[in-house]
């Protein structure tokens, strides 16, 4: 028991927990503020790592590697934008969503295979290395309290470090610029896009900015995110998209530290119903390997309970619902 | 939808249709004559050896379709076995696009009534070759979170249509208990939308957790397979057609003839006018979500028997055809879900002679956002403000 609470409490702090909570600050630009339903996030984080991963293994400066995933992923943003934002909000939901499965099949096909490495990925000491030796803690395993991480090495104290100055950065520009005029216009498309409209606003315009940006940010969360593990497709699939989707709702769209807390409940959550489940629920009815479908069932029946019954999440006020018609 | 199928909606399909046959011919022939100069400079090499480098060049990848029957000059074959192999893929695809029509119609259907784009359709799909796997298996099966283990072994049209059964039934429990709630309350129809996507999340992994990850045949039966000119063609294949086209042209009679067709394609006009002149909207959309999860289960099914095999994701990856299918003929349209199915089952199929079979999906969703920037009501829709 009491080792399962270490490891729930250290969930709510790894990388992986603040990477989803950087890329729901991302979404949190498209849905919380715009409205703007973007259900292919998981596909700007895998441009954003690709970006950032091929740039370092062909030798380029780290920085180089973060523009260019920035880059990458500000043009998915326009290209995605272009054709559905004068559409009705569904278009755009259905696009995004096929345009994050086609950067994921094109990545894993054989037919870039010295680009992306098919579906294995680029492994992590192929562009780690760079990363790793910024890093001012010693090269071995630090204990600090109970929660025992590598210094430096791929999910580290370094690496948890910087992702959680990076969460805390991007949520300061959240919290700025969602209060900003720029902010104000964007709450006004959210609520009702024909009266901004009417104010002489370029609707269009301001979509555009919101989506971009926000992209660029779940860019930057899959370059945390491959830090602490490797370039992996498959692994930013749809799933991870309404994942995202749902820590984000559980947290409270439109709110400064919805992602956040969302994140870490999503994750703290997950790790506590598989130890429990697998202490409490006999092997015979639930198996080891069910355990993994069995918790991701209830997170399918969380989103859509929270959809229905409290579509604000837990910081959210009802009164700014980003879900508009 | 005054008369549902115009003549002009009608020339725009043909026209659609004629362009990519056209494109299709006019790749063909450039790939031939490729061949042709490839091979004319081989002539030296045996004849077995050009059935084997033609998939090199273009890559295609349909195992068992390479027939080499006669040879007479190597350009010869190499011209003929590459028609063969495209003709093949042409005919894959219309079967593919007709197993894919089966559900994109429902999805289509639902769309129009509701207004929802239902994200769990693809879980319906692999639902119903699921409950059909388990009915029909000789394998010891379980349900979850009971301890007991036992075989039913039903033969396949017992299972398939007891899955056909239990999936409508599937469907109208989701209407009765949540889609017509939700509906009562008012909810959004964005908000019902990513209801959907929880539902589809659940069901994925409720299929994964019930019946497992792996890969699994539904029928044990070796198929018998026919020449038919270039074409070779299946026994369960050739069932597999009957059946669909059977069941969609029944579907359109209904929507055509009969009093409740008539009455589900008003609701999809206009709900409140439709309500109005004495149609029972609610119970319109409850045998609209019956038929459209019957329908996707009989799709997943014979989909199953045609690739012969099936696995708890197969509805996950036919989603986002089903929708590239249903944008592209025209959002809430079922001719178009039809005659958009047929366009990207023929596109997939056909696709795998120049690309690798790996991205044989990203070129329909390639076709959907094309589909988009020019044309975003679709094939069949009406041009009108969908901003």
């Amino acid at each position: 028991m009491g080792d399962l609470l270490v490891d729930v409490v250290r969930e709510a702090f790894t990388p992986t927990t603040a990477a989803f909570a950087l890329a729901a600050v991302g979404l949190n630009f498209h849905f919380g503020l715009t409205g703007l339903l973007n259900m292919g996030q998981a596909g700007f984080m895998l441009l954003g790592m690709y970006g950032f991963a091929i740039t370092v293994r062909e030798g380029g400066p780290i920085w180089l590697a973060v523009i260019v995933a920035l880059a990458v992923s500000m043009v998915f943003g326009l290209i995605l934008g272009w054709p559905t934002l004068k559409l009705r909000g569904d278009y755009l939901a259905i696009v995004t969503i096929a345009a994050a499965e086609m950067v994921r099949y094109l990545g894993r096909s054989q037919n870039f295979n010295s680009l992306t490495g098919a579906s294995t990925g680029i492994r992590g000491n192929e562009f780690k290395g760079p990363f790793e030796d910024l890093s001012p803690f010693p090269d071995r395993m630090v204990d600090v309290g109970p929660f025992a991480f590598h210094g430096t090495r791929s999910t580290s104290w370094w690496l948890i470090l910087v992702a959680w100055v990076i969460v805390a950065i991007f949520i300061l520009i959240f919290a700025r610029l969602s209060r900003s005029p720029w902010g104000r216009v964007l709450k006004g498309i959210r609520e009702d896009e024909d009266a901004v409209r009417s104010l002489g606003k370029d609707v269009y315009s301001y979509k555009m900015q919101a989506l971009v940006i926000g992209g660029a940010v779940g860019a930057i969360a899959g370059v945390i995110w491959s830090l602490g593990a490797s370039v992996q497709p498959d692994s930013m699939g749809r799933p991870t998209t309404f994942w995202i989707w749902t820590l984000l709702l559980l947290g409270g769209a439109a709110t400064i530290f919805g992602p956040v807390l969302g994140s870490i409940l999503f994750w703290c959550a997950l790790v506590l119903i598989k130890g429990l489940a697998a202490m409490w629920i006999p092997d015979t009815v639930l198996s080891q390997e069910q355990l993994q479908p069995f918790s991701l069932l209830l997170v399918g029946v969380t989103l859509m309970l929270l959809v229905i019954f409290r579509p604000q999440g837990v910081l959210g006020d009802k009164r700014e619902l980003a879900f508009n018609d | 939808m005054k008369r549902s199928l115009g003549t002009r909606a009608m020339v725009r399909a043909l026209v659609v249709f004629l362009v990519a046959a056209a494109a299709v011919t006019w790749l063909l022939s450039a790939q031939s004559t490729a061949a042709t100069s490839q091979s004319a400079s081989l002539t030296s090499i045996v004849t077995t050896d050009t059935a084997n480098h033609a998939p090199a060049l273009g890559s295609a990848a349909i195992a068992d379709s390479i027939a080499v029957t006669e040879v007479a000059t190597p350009e010869q074959t190499a011209e003929s076995d590459a028609q063969s192999r495209v003709l093949q893929n042409v005919f894959n695809g219309v079967v593919f696009g007709l197993l894919l029509a089966l559900a994109s119609v429902g999805l289509s259907l639902i769309y129009g009534t509701t207004g929802l784009s239902n994200f769990a359709h693809g879980e319906q799909v692999s639902l119903g070759a699921m409950v059909a796997y388990f009915f029909a298996t000789d394998q010891p099966v379980s349900i979850p979170l009971t301890p007991w283990e036992f075989v039913i072994g039903w033969p396949l049209w017992w299972a398939a249509i007891a899955a056909i059964v239990i999936a409508g039934g599937t469907g109208w429990i989701q209407d009765k208990f949540l889609w017509g709630k939700l509906r009562k309350r008012g909810v959004g129809v964005v908000q019902q939308m990513i209801v959907s996507i929880g539902l589809s999340l659940a069901l994925l992994n409720f299929l994964q957790w019930w019946i497992g990850p792996d890969r699994l045949r539904l029928s044990k039966a070796i198929e018998v397979r026919h020449q038919v000119g270039p074409i070779q063609i299946g026994n369960i294949t050739l069932m597999s057609i009957a059946i669909a086209t059977v069941v969609l042209i029944s579907v359109a009679l209904f929507l055509q003839r009969t009093r409740l067709g008539r009455a589900t394609r008003a609701v999809s006009d206009n709900p409140s006018l439709a309500a109005a002149s004495g149609i029972k909207v609610d119970s319109i959309i409850r045998l609209v979500w019956i038929m459209a999860v019957s329908l996707a289960a009989l799709g997943g099914i014979l989909m199953a028997l045609y690739d012969s095999g099936t696995k708890f994701d197969v509805g996950a990856k036919l989603l986002l055809l089903m929708f590239a299918a249903v944008t592209l003929g025209g959002l809430g349209q079922p001719y178009g879900a039809l005659a958009g199915s047929l366009v990207i089952g023929v596109v997939v199929e056909t696709s795998t002679l120049w690309l690798g079979p790996d991205l044989k999906y990203a070129t329909a969703l390639g076709i959907l956002i094309i589909v988009l920037l020019v044309r975003p009501q679709g094939i069949l829709g009406r041009a009108e403000r969908v901003g």
